[in-house]
């Protein structure tokens, strides 16, 4: 057989809840304070007070210069090689 | 892949039009192609000076200042005048009298012009040409609400600078979404089509003076004009060699020390104006005209000089069709 437990004394609801908003208040308080401050918590003390430091971030880029040409194509020219027309040939000149 | 090739007379010269596959719903390439002669020949029937029924000639001899005008007058005076802003006034639009008076009266198609060598032997010194002070051509309006084109009375307007590559230009416009084409206006060439940029047109240069091949282009979009003495070249009547492509500052012909002069445009219009106004600027301008998108200028030495991107463009070889071998400059 086993021996009833000893009654042991809860403490009432009013008190609990009481005990709950005073202690979120001071937290709140205090966090509301060190955020005031500029001292979050959620960074290390050091971070926080550490100057901030501006780097140059220096690319280094291989550049290919396209020569620019007549709308997106691109332009090949040379001189020509024969001196006689083929008649399929398309020609510019004066008109 | 196959394209429709038609070539005709029009414009007082040959236009060509090479055309590719059809998109989705498209006509066939040999009905376009058609569709597009008929378009020049009525682009020329409409804004020939050389044409006493076209509506060119009545615009001039209208007496109001308002001029009722259809669309395609109004988009032609409006190249015209945008030529002009582009030049810098040295392409104007409304140097009517004084070709007329250099003896350009009626069209010049088909007839062979003289020497050019010893038109360049007896010219006066040679300087850069400038635009005419009067700059008549800032009278021109264009009223597209009312379909009028407004000028004084009397100010006669010439499509000469600028129709045969606002020709090429519109007539590009409607075949677009044919996988390629390529419109030649007598050497004012629009080209297009998504299946060009992969494989080129290849475009000669034609020399002024030697009339052989002076240079290739290999070119995948936009336009490339040419402008040149070697043409149209005539003696007046004083004597005296003349050309077409007068000076606006002196109203006669212009003797630059250019002979001729190719340029590379997104448009055929404005491949036409920046040749037109390169050959009129003379050497130096006509290089710094031409620097951005490139071109070509033939000095009356007959030296050809590459300018801008084509300067320094990858160079191809392209198959010999004669035995004679070609040498790189």
């Amino acid at each position: 057989m086993t021996e009833p437990r000893p009654a042991t004394r809860k403490p009432g609801a009013a008190p609990v809840f009481w005990a709950s908003v005073l202690l979120f208040a001071a937290l709140f308080a205090l966090l509301t304070w060190r955020f005031s401050i500029g001292k979050d918590p959620s960074l290390s003390g050091a971070t926080a007070s550490r100057p901030v430091q501006v780097r140059k971030v220096i690319k280094r880029r291989v550049v290919t210069t396209i020569v620019p040409t007549p709308g997106a194509n691109t332009v090949t020219s040379g001189p020509a090689t024969s001196s006689s027309y083929s008649s399929g040939a398309i020609t510019t000149g004066a008109s | 892949m196959s394209e429709h090739d038609l070539t005709f007379d029009a414009m007082g010269s040959h236009v060509r039009l090479l055309i590719g596959e059809p998109g989705p719903g498209m006509d066939p390439a040999a009905e376009a192609a058609e569709q597009g002669r008929q378009f020049i020949e009525d682009f020329d029937a409409a804004l020939s000076r050389f044409k006493p029924d076209s509506e060119l000639c009545a615009l001039n001899d209208d007496p109001r200042e308002h001029v009722p005008a259809s669309e395609l007058m109004r988009r032609a005076v409006e190249a015209g005048i945008g030529a002009a802003e582009l030049s810098g006034g040295l392409v104007d639009p409304t140097l009517v009298g004084e070709i007329e008076q250099a003896g350009y009266v009626s069209s010049r198609a088909g007839m062979s012009g003289l020497p050019l060598a010893e038109a360049l032997a007896e010219a006066p010194a040679r300087r850069p040409a400038g635009p005419s002070p009067a700059a008549r051509w800032r009278s021109l309006r264009v009223d597209d609400r009312a379909g009028e084109v407004v000028r004084p009375p009397g100010l006669r307007f010439d499509t000469g600078g600028t129709g045969k590559g606002l020709a090429a230009d519109l007539l590009a416009a409607r075949l677009r979404g044919y996988s390629r084409f390529i419109v030649d206006c007598g050497g004012d060439i629009r080209i297009g089509g998504a299946d060009a940029l992969v494989r080129p047109y290849e475009v000669f240069v034609e020399h002024p003076i030697t009339g052989e091949r002076a240079h290739v282009l290999r070119l995948g979009s936009g336009g490339v004009a040419t402008s040149g003495l070697n043409v149209r070249i005539w003696r007046g009547e004083d004597g005296r060699y003349a050309h077409h492509l007068i000076d606006p500052a002196s109203g006669e012909p212009a003797w630059t020390g250019l002979v001729g002069a190719t340029a590379l445009a997104d448009t055929a219009l404005e491949a036409e104006t920046l040749s037109k106004a390169a050959l009129l600027s003379g050497p130096e301008r006509g290089r710094e005209l031409l620097a951005e998108r490139g071109g070509l200028l033939v000095h009356d030495s007959g030296r050809v000089e590459l300018v801008g991107p084509l300067a320094v463009a990858p160079r191809v070889r392209l198959p010999q069709t004669s035995n004679r071998e070609g040498a790189w400059r």
